[in-house]
C-alpha cells in the first residue's frame, strides 16, 4: 500500500474510555487515603498532572500538596468535603520523583511519591527573575507558536503545566476556572483549527465548541458565559475578518460579524497587507461600558471598535496615512508628549475606565514602504492610550518596551494583560535573530528554517518596576498568569461534548483533464491520510510546481480539492506550528460536512490521476 | 480570445477594449491550474474580454511595466489602463465577476 490510512481518535472518547478504566480500578479495589489509587497523566495530555482516588469512612475536606523543590514552590490545594475523593494533582515536576501530600481536615497526613521521567523539556527556559514572594504559586502559562507546545512556568522557572496536545493560540482562564483555547485539530493551513476546547487543567477536556469557519487567535468570554471566537467564512476569498458568538451550552452561533460590512478592504493597508488577508485580525475584547467590540487587525496597523449590536462603525485607533479621506472622521488626534502609533498590534483591550492597551508590534514603524525601519533598529512595546470619543483625542499614558530596543522587538503575535492599574504583564513573543545573531524581520518558523533562533521575554511591571521577566529559547503565541487550581473539585466527571459543527470545505470547480494511470500514487509521494470522525487529512509529498488535485470520488459524485505546490513565505505566520521543515510536503484538510457516504480517493498529478486504495466514510 | 502573447503583440491587443493579463510561470503549479480555470472564462465571458497569457520569467518588460513581483497574477486593463488585480490562484466565479463588473 503505497498510502499510508490512520484513524485518530477525538481526545474526549478516549479521555472517556481512559477515565472509565480509572473508575472501574477504583470500584474493584479498596483505596484509602493511605493506600489511594494514583493515575498520572490520567486524562493523556498533562503529563505533569495525575489522579489520585480514594474513599475515607467520614465526609471530609482533603488537602493537596505538591512539594516544590524548595519550600516555596509547594502547590497546595483543599478540596470539598466529600467521602469519595477524585482529586487531580498539578504541578509535577519532570525527571523527578515527587513527594505528593494528602491530608483530611483534622487528621494525618499520607505521603505518596510520583516519579515522572523527561516528559518535557525543561532546556526551553533561559532564565527567570522574580521572586517567590511577588510570584506566589502562579505560573506563567505560555502557549505555542511554533515546535513547542504549552507550558506552564513557575517563579523558580521549573515547567510545573505542559500539554502534549498541540492546543494553539490564545489561552483563557473562563469564570468557572476551566481553561479555554484553540483545539489540536487543524482544519486549514496555516492555523485554522476546527474551534476551542474548553478543559480543566488536569487536561479533561468537557466541551470542543467546533466553528464552521474556523477558529484563530483569540478568543472572549462574555459577561454572560457565551464565548465570542474569531473566525472566516472558509469559501469566502479572504481570511481573519470574522467573529461569532457562541452559546455556552450548545455550541450554537448567536451572532455574526462581517467586517467587510464596516470597512472596505484595501483601505488603509499596512506592509503585511494582502488581498486574501487584508485584516488579519488577531484580538477581540468586549467592552460592556460601552456595549462595544474592539478588534485588532494587524494588516490595517488599526484597533476598530464597533457597536455591537448595530455591528456600525464607532472609531478607529491608528496612523490615518493611507486610509482614504471619508475614513478620517473615524480616526483620533494625538495630543501631549511622545505619542507614537501602534503598528501591527495584537491583543488589544480595554481598561475599566475605558483606555485602551495593546502590545505595539511596531513592525516596519509605518504604513509606508519608503519609510520603514528594520528589526536591528526597531523596539516593540506595551501601549496604554486615553481616548477621547467626544473631541476624538488620543493620549499616550504608558509604555513598556521601547527603551529595550531590538533585544525585546517581536515581529508578530504577543500580548499584553492588564491586572490592575500601574500592574501590567508585557509579553514580546516572537522575537527572532537571523543566523549571524542579529534582530530578525523574519516570522519565527521562518527564522528557524533559513538558520536563525527564536527567543520570547515576558514582563510583569508594576508601576513602572520590573517584577518578573521569563526569557524561552523559542517563540511563544501568548503569555497568560494563571494559577493551577481554582476554587472547588478541578474536575468533573463524565464524557465530554462536541458541539457545534465543522463548514464545507472549498471544492475547485475546474476539472483538470487527467488520464486514469490505473496505479498507485508513486510511493516517493510518501502520502498518509489521518481519519476523524469530522474531517480527514491527506498528506503528500510534491514535486515543486507540480499540478496536484486531490478527488473524491463515489460513482458520478465528485469532489475536488486543490493542493498548491508552490511554497512562499506568508506576510503572517501566527502559529507555525504547524509548518513543515520540507516545502515539498503539503498537508490538505477536508471537512466532511456536505459529504455522505463513501469516497475512493484519488489523486491528479499533473495529468495523471492516481488510485490511494483508501476508501473515506462520512 | 485566449493566447500566449509576448510583448510586442501583447502592446497591440492590450490598448483597446477590456483585456485580462495572467502573468504566470511554467514552474508554477497554481498556474497550471489557473490556466484550465481560464480556458473555462473564456468559454463563459470570451465575448466580454481578452485574455492574454504572458510568460513571467520572458517577459521581463512587461512584468517591470505592471510591478508584477509574483505569479500567477491577473490583470484587469480597460484600453490599457489597469483597473483590478488579483493575486495569487482565482476559481472561475471571482474572475468572472470581476470581468462583469467591469465589462
Amino acid at each position: 500500500m503505497s498510502v499510508e490510512y490512520k484513524r485518530i481518535e477525538h481526545w474526549i472518547p478516549l479521555q472517556k474510555e481512559a477515565e472509565e478504566k480509572m473508575l472501574a480500578e477504583f470500584e474493584s479495589g479498596d483505596y484509602t487515603i493511605e493506600n489511594p489509587l494514583v493515575k498520572v497523566n490520567a486524562y493523556l495530555i498533562n503529563p505533569l498532572s495525575a489522579v489520585v482516588l480514594f474513599k475515607t469512612k467520614e465526609e471530609t475536606a482533603v488537602t493537596i500538596r505538591v512539594r516544590g523543590k524548595t519550600k516555596a514552590a509547594d502547590i497546595v490545594h483543599t478540596f470539598p468535603k466529600g467521602k469519595t475523593h477524585i482529586l487531580p494533582v498539578l504541578g509535577l515536576y519532570a525527571n523527578y520523583n515527587n513527594t505528593v501530600e494528602i491530608t483530611p481536615y483534622r487528621g494525618k497526613t499520607t505521603t505518596i511519591q510520583i516519579e515522572l521521567g523527561d516528559v518535557c523539556d525543561q532546556s526551553v527556559v533561559e532564565y527567570i527573575e522574580t521572586t517567590p514572594e511577588y510570584f506566589q504559586d502562579n505560573i506563567m502559562l505560555l502557549t505555542p507558536a511554533g515546535s513547542e507546545k504549552s507550558i506552564g512556568v513557575d517563579f523558580a522557572g521549573d515547567i510545573r503545566f505542559h500539554l502534549t496536545a498541540l492546543c494553539v493560540f490564545d489561552a483563557k482562564r473562563l469564570k468557572n476556572g476551566n481553561l479555554l483555547i484553540g483545539t489540536d485539530r487543524l482544519i486549514k493551513l496555516p492555523y485554522y483549527m476546527s474551534g476551542l476546547y474548553e478543559m480543566s487543567m488536569v487536561g479533561k477536556i468537557y466541551k470542543e465548541y467546533r466553528v464552521p469557519g474556523a477558529y484563530h487567535h483569540d478568543e472572549f468570554e462574555m459577561p454572560d458565559g457565551n464565548i465570542l471566537c474569531l473566525t472566516e467564512d472558509l469559501r469566502s476569498e479572504t481570511v481573519e475578518d470574522m467573529c461569532v458568538l457562541l452559546d455556552r451550552n450548545t455550541g450554537e452561533i448567536l451572532k455574526t460579524w462581517d467586517y467587510k460590512k464596516f470597512l472596505t478592504p484595501g483601505e488603509g493597508q499596512g506592509l503585511s497587507y494582502t488581498d486574501e488577508d487584508w485584516f488579519h485580525n488577531n484580538a477581540v475584547w468586549y467592552d460592556e461600558n460601552t456595549h462595544s467590540l474592539t478588534f485588532s487587525g494587524r494588516h490595517i496597523d488599526s484597533m476598530v471598535n464597533i457597536d455591537f449590536d448595530s455591528g456600525e462603525l464607532n472609531w478607529i485607533i491608528g496612523d490615518p496615512e493611507t486610509w482614504p479621506e471619508h475614513m478620517h472622521k473615524y480616526f483620533f488626534k494625538p495630543v501631549g508628549n511622545n505619542f507614537e502609533w501602534q503598528y501591527e498590534q495584537h491583543a488589544n483591550l480595554i481598561t475599566p475606565n475605558g483606555d485602551v492597551m495593546c502590545f505595539d508590534n511596531h513592525h516596519n514603524s509605518t504604513k509606508v514602504e519608503a519609510k520603514k525601519v528594520l528589526a536591528h533598529n526597531n523596539y516593540s512595546r506595551g501601549v496604554r492610550y486615553k481616548i477621547n470619543t467626544e473631541d476624538m483625542t488620543i493620549e499616550q499614558v504608558w509604555q513598556y518596551g521601547k527603551d529595550r530596543g531590538a533585544e525585546f522587538f517581536s515581529p508578530y503575535i504577543c500580548n499584553v494583560e492588564y491586572y490592575n492599574e500601574g500592574h501590567y504583564l508585557v509579553h514580546s513573543g516572537g522575537i527572532a535573530y537571523d543566523k549571524d545573531g542579529l534582530p530578525s524581520e523574519a516570522l519565527g518558523a521562518y527564522a528557524v528554517q533559513t538558520g536563525g533562533r527564536q527567543e520570547a521575554i515576558t514582563v510583569e511591571v508594576v508601576h513602572n518596576v520590573k517584577m518578573f521577566e521569563l526569557k524561552t529559547n523559542s517563540n511563544f503565541y501568548r503569555a497568560e498568569k494563571v494559577k493551577l487550581y481554582t476554587q472547588g473539585s478541578n474536575l468533573e466527571l463524565g464524557e465530554g461534548q462536541i458541539l457545534g459543527s465543522m463548514g464545507v470545505t472549498l471544492e475547485f470547480d475546474t476539472e483538470i483533464p487527467a488520464e486514469a494511470a490505473g496505479e498507485m500514487l508513486p510511493e516517493d509521494c510518501n502520502a498518509r491520510i489521518e481519519d476523524e470522525m469530522d474531517k480527514f487529512t491527506f498528506f503528500c509529498r510534491f514535486m515543486k510546481g507540480d499540478l496536484a488535485m486531490l478527488m473524491l470520488e463515489k460513482g458520478e459524485e465528485v469532489h475536488r480539492y486543490y493542493i498548491s505546490t508552490t511554497s512562499q513565505p506568508a506576510k503572517a505566520m501566527c502559529c507555525g506550528s504547524f509548518l513543515d521543515s520540507d516545502d515539498r510536503n503539503t498537508r490538505t484538510g477536508i471537512n466532511k460536512a456536505g459529504l455522505s457516504g463513501t469516497y475512493d480517493v484519488r489523486v491528479i498529478i499533473n495529468d495523471k490521476k492516481y488510485e490511494t486504495g483508501i476508501k473515506i466514510e462520512c | 480570445m485566449l493566447k500566449e502573447v509576448e510583448s510586442t503583440e501583447f502592446n497591440e491587443l492590450a490598448e483597446s477594449g477590456l483585456v485580462l493579463v495572467d502573468f504566470f510561470s511554467t514552474t508554477c503549479g497554481p498556474c497550471k491550474m489557473l490556466a484550465f480555470v481560464l480556458n473555462d472564462v473564456e468559454k463563459a465571458v470570451g465575448d466580454k474580454v481578452k485574455i492574454l497569457k504572458v510568460d513571467f520569467d520572458k517577459n521581463s518588460d512587461l512584468t517591470k511595466k505592471y510591478e508584477v513581483k509574483g505569479y500567477p497574477t491577473l490583470i484587469l486593463l480597460k484600453d490599457g489602463t489597469e483597473i483590478k488585480r488579483m493575486q495569487g490562484l482565482q476559481q472561475k466565479p471571482a474572475i468572472i465577476k470581476m470581468i462583469e463588473e467591469n465589462a
